[in-house]
């Protein structure tokens, strides 16, 4: 199998990595109509699975499940979990020759050795839905050619995935169709059909394409989302020990900052998470990140341009193929620093203080997100994936922060932005040392405001708010954040 | 605000009170009220919704910011701990990885991932912090019927057996001052008077109890009673008498409410052989029931029995539902249908509802959302909509709290938004799960006309309540459930005069 991305002539490299469409509630009018009465077959019962399987039935649609013959007998979670809400189990021999519509829920590394056992059994015409393009794109993974491959990809965690479901809502989707496989061209009005089965359509979805997918997702999560936040974050704490901050203090401000200065970020975007300080701390941290997106620029630019020619997924799959060594590796080493040992101390830090005692963190976070969104964009990614791959998902990394630190986080998304979160933050701690040399408490442990008497000069707010506020992720985002204002607040403290 | 622990002297006053005085938003809720609360006295406290109770209750627990002054003394000679507690009516629990952000269907969902702790894991942690003994809570737990419920999660418990979670809790920790507010709701008759039992033994311990409740049934260690008016507390003798129906007039109801139902099938629910279970255990066995249009059901049973399993059968929410043979509006479930097309036709309140609804949407948009049958509004109104939702609204005396966020308003005024959202779009069946938890007399008689009014014009009804006082009259027909069997199916029978009484004794020989 090769890269299928670098098969591709560039005219249809930039053809796929650009089709981008936000779609309108109206293009879903006709329901789940194109899968009634389908039988949908879902590999894999784990959080994804289980819960898209309950929203898919409870859309009026026929789903079982298959699991492989060890997971059925020895009675497993994933059997457990299926069979106790009720839903018809069994083997791949038993159930995938009925299936007219097979998705593959299971983690990706497992996908190669999956849609390989699968694929002969599959009966002709069938569909095969995926939640992650990675297996077609970067592992080059040749489907039948009389199968339909499309994509359905719930931007948030599966339990999230049933709770907006069952409250009448959904959750923001992407929805593709692999065009080399889409032999009777019904693919988009099933994918379409999924997301209204899941309730994605409620919260707004986006038509994107494998390639376009891929490739921003893995540029998302190894530098804004996971990888600047796991620097950011340790950084900060060990300015803080360094300068006497008390360390309880700062682990709580850490642990739980992160989460809150990004639900600003996502009730209104860079401008409401700014506009959260104070006029001389929002200048601070505007300057101040202006200079991180010039330290970090040539290191983004690295990522992408390793995930556009494939680099990147041939070193991580070289990791895969050795049993995980470096990923296992730099896991430990995660478990081992001083932030996750210790534990947030018992303090009150009322919401308004995690922006005034964390200033350096919001600088990370507007400078992480806006070069993220500017290199994907310069790679001829559309604004619209850069946006849902960058800033929107930023608040969801910073909940499972929140939950129980950094080796949460790591544990929680999938091992491919593990590995890229990982190489980031090696890289980058390097790059920052000198800037943070300079980094006092008034940036991080202290109200920034504390002894200075507010005042700022008018002309340089006025010049600062509007670079903030005319960055083309603002623009994007009031479009698409439009969509899903109802999504309620996913708090932890 | 002045907070003072002394050391104790003889005659030293429990509590002592004085110019208490609390604004919210730019209300006065307490205006220079005063009370004093002497050794061995068990005071109930009493009051219309909204009149201050809770908030009183938080401020002598020291959860609430106040003006004025709160004394408490202490007492060295018994071995109590020194502390004050308080049972709130409304408690937030919280999965395992500190998120509370789920909706009641998800009880019935069952998963192998534990998501929130057990009850025994909950207990061992509150005894730990509070170095209290695990043999000191079994025999509370016992008597509360609670020792099946310890190796279920929090997130399966019903409303009802939250409270008692609470309430135990609290019996096995003794404070010297202990505050209950509302302890008998969701609660049965049998655990009500377990409960009081309880109650009067730790009394006689040395607890001293504040009782916030407009009940009549109480422990009989109450010795003293209060009433909350005008932001000043009264002494009164005894607990006013409860309104019955007749006694409150119900307005002009709105237009579309007079509209019957249009019903697209004379079947509304048939259940054959129905069993629910979660690995072992069986919450519903062999269930075999048939509503039929515009039938007004009573539906009863001691807590955990499997009521709400049951109500969540017919309103689409149980995964199970889809094994069984069970119809729903003349289509058999699992047949295609979506949960969104069968809960159309419904208007549902329960306390779990209330418990996980949104409460950060404001009123306007907790009642419109009913239209929707969504928890929260993710669609903009059309105009003749709005003049439906602002015409109930100003029906139920909420216009001036429109655009208030439902968790800025008391519980009474909450639950007030929730029964205006159930019968917004004037649904061919209401599913009313203890529909009154939290209102006063005087609402509660008020909602129960409203429903014996829509009744009248055809309306389907399944009520759930274990207080006979609030029970609307027009409800014909009981279905008792115990240990998730149907015990008995029955007409109810010369419901003006002895509906209370029939229902009272059936109760106490369960």
């Amino acid at each position: 199998m090769s890269n299928y991305f670098n098969t591709l002539p560039l005219r249809e490299q930039l053809n796929q990595l650009g089709v981008c469409e936000f779609m309108d509630i109206s293009e879903f009018a006709d329901g789940v109509e194109a899968l009634k009465g389908k039988k949908l077959v879902i590999i894999g019962c784990g959080a994804q699975g289980l819960n898209q399987g309950l929203n898919l039935r409870d859309s009026g649609l026929d789903v079982s499940y298959t699991l492989r013959k060890e997971a059925i007998e020895g009675k497993r979670d994933s059997w457990k979990n299926a069979t106790e809400n009720n839903f018809k189990v069994g083997t791949y021999e038993e159930l995938i020759p009925t299936a007219d519509i097979l998705i593959n829920l299971t983690p990706d590394k497992q996908h190669t050795s999956v849609v390989n056992a699968v694929m002969p059994l599959m009966k002709k015409d069938a569909t095969l839905s995926y939640s992650h393009g990675f297996n077609i794109v970067e592992e080059g993974m040749q489907i039948r050619k009389d199968i339909t491959v499309i994509m359905v990809a719930p931007k948030c965690p599966g339990s999230e995935v049933r709770a907006e479901y069952v409250r009448g809502f959904g959750v923001p989707t992407l929805i593709a169709v692999h065009p080399e496989n889409d032999p009777q061209g019904k693919g988009l009005a099933q994918a379409k059909a999924y997301a209204v089965g899941t309730g994605g359509h409620k919260a707004g979805v986006l038509l994107s394409s494998f390639v376009a997918e891929v490739k921003s997702d893995l540029m998302g999560e190894q530098t804004i989302l996971c990888g600047l936040l796991q620097t950011g974050s340790i950084l900060s704490f060990d300015k803080m020990i360094e300068k006497g901050i008390d360390a309880g203090y700062a682990s709580k401000l850490v642990q739980y900052g992160v989460e809150v200065t990004t639900e600003a970020l996502k009730q209104g975007g860079i401008t409401a998470m700014m506009d959260r300080l104070s006029n001389p701390a929002k200048i601070k941290a505007f300057e101040i990140s202006e200079e991180m997106k010039d330290i970090m620029r040539p290191l983004f630019q690295k990522h992408q341009d390793d995930i556009m020619s494939g680099e990147f997924s041939k070193t991580m799959m070289e990791d895969w193929a050795n049993g995980d060594k470096n990923l296992l590796k730099w896991r430990a080493e995660t478990g081992e620093t001083a932030f996750e040992k210790t534990p947030a101390g018992d303090v009150k830090i009322s919401e308004q203080e995690y922006f005034d005692n964390y200033t350096l963190m919001v600088a990370f976070i507007r400078a992480g997100v806006e070069l993220a969104f500017e290199t994907m964009v310069q790679a001829g990614i559309k604004p619209e994936s850069a946006y849902y791959e960058s800033l929107h998902e930023a608040p969801l990394i910073a909940n499972t922060i929140a939950r129980k630190k950094l080796f949460e986080m790591n544990r929680v998304i999938s091992d491919t932005a593990e590995y890229g979160c990982y190489l980031f933050d090696q890289a980058c701690k390097p790059l920052l040392a000198d800037f943070m040399k300079k980094v006092d408490t008034d940036l991080v442990g202290k109200n920034f405001n504390e002894g200075k008497d507010g005042g700022v000069d008018n002309r340089k707010l006025i010049e600062v708010n509007e670079a903030i506020r005319t960055h083309q992720v603002e623009k994007v985002g009031a479009v698409l954040r439009q969509a899903m204002t109802a999504m309620k607040a996913i708090k932890t403290n | 605000m002045e907070r003072v622990r002394v050391r104790p002297k003889m005659q030293r006053p429990k509590v002592h009170i004085e110019n208490l005085n609390f604004k919210y938003q730019s209300n006065s809720v307490f205006d220079d009220l005063s009370w004093t609360i002497q050794k061995g006295e068990q005071w109930v406290l009493s009051g219309i919704s909204g009149s201050g109770k809770t908030t009183l209750a938080k401020a002598i627990t020291g959860l609430a910011d106040y003006a004025g002054k709160i004394e408490i003394n202490f007492d060295n000679e018994i071995q109590l701990p020194a502390k004050v507690s308080l049972v709130e009516s409304w408690y937030q629990f919280k999965n395992v990885e500190g998120v509370a952000n789920f909706y009641y269907q998800q009880r019935y969902t069952s998963q192998q991932a534990k998501e929130t702790l057990t009850v025994k894991a909950e207990l061992a942690h509150y005894g730990k912090e509070n170095h209290l003994a695990f043999a000191d809570v079994e025999p509370i737990l016992n008597a509360l019927g609670f020792a099946g419920l310890k190796n279920s999660q929090l997130i399966e418990l019903s409303s009802g057996e939250h409270k008692k979670l609470q309430l135990v809790k609290a019996l096995w920790l003794k404070p010297q001052l202990l505050i209950i507010d509302q302890p008998y709701t969701g609660l049965d008759v049998k655990s009500r008077e377990s409960l009081n039992a309880l109650l009067n033994d730790v009394c006689a311990e040395g607890v001293s109890l504040i009782i916030i409740s407009n009940d009549e049934e109480l422990p009989i260690c109450i010795n003293r009673f209060a009433k909350i008016t005008g932001g000043k507390l009264e002494e009164i003798s005894a607990l006013e008498k409860a309104f019955t129906n007749s006694n409150y007039e119900l307005g002009e109801i709105p237009e579309f409410l007079k509209q019957a139902p249009i019903y697209s099938s004379g079947l509304i629910a048939k259940m054959v052989d129905v069993n629910i279970s979660y690995g072992e255990k069986e919450v519903l066995k062999n269930i075999n029931w048939e509503v039929r249009a515009g039938e007004r059901w009573l539906l009863q049973g001691p807590n955990g029995s499997g009521k709400s399993t049951l109500l969540s059968l017919i309103n689409g929410d149980h995964p199970q539902s889809y094994a069984n043979e069970l119809y729903l509006f003349g289509n058999k479930r699992g047949s295609g249908e979506s949960i969104w097309d069968i809960k159309q036709h419904i208007g549902l309140i329960s306390p779990e509802f209330h418990w996980y609804f949104d409460a950060n949407s404001t009123v306007l948009e907790s009642v419109a959302s009913g239209l929707y049958d969504s928890v929260g509004l993710f669609k903009t109104l059309p105009y003749s909509k709005k003049a439906q939702v602002d015409e109930l609204i100003n029906f139920f005396g909420l216009t001036e709290n429109n655009n208030d966020l439902l968790n800025t308003l008391p519980l009474g005024k909450q639950r007030l938004v929730l029964l205006a959202r159930t019968i917004i779009k004037n649904p061919e069946l209401l599913v009313l799960d203890e529909p009154c938890q939290g209102l006063d007399n005087q609402q509660t008689a008020y909602f129960n006309q409203l429903i014996d009014k829509v009744c009248s014009n055809g309306m389907t009804v399944i009520y759930v309540g274990h207080f006979e006082s609030q029970l609307p009259s027009c409800l014909e027909k009981r279905m008792v459930l115990e240990n998730g069997e149907v015990k008995e199916i029955s007409e109810i029978k010369n419901k003006n005069l002895t509906l209370k009484e029939t229902i009272k004794d059936f109760e106490l020989t369960i």
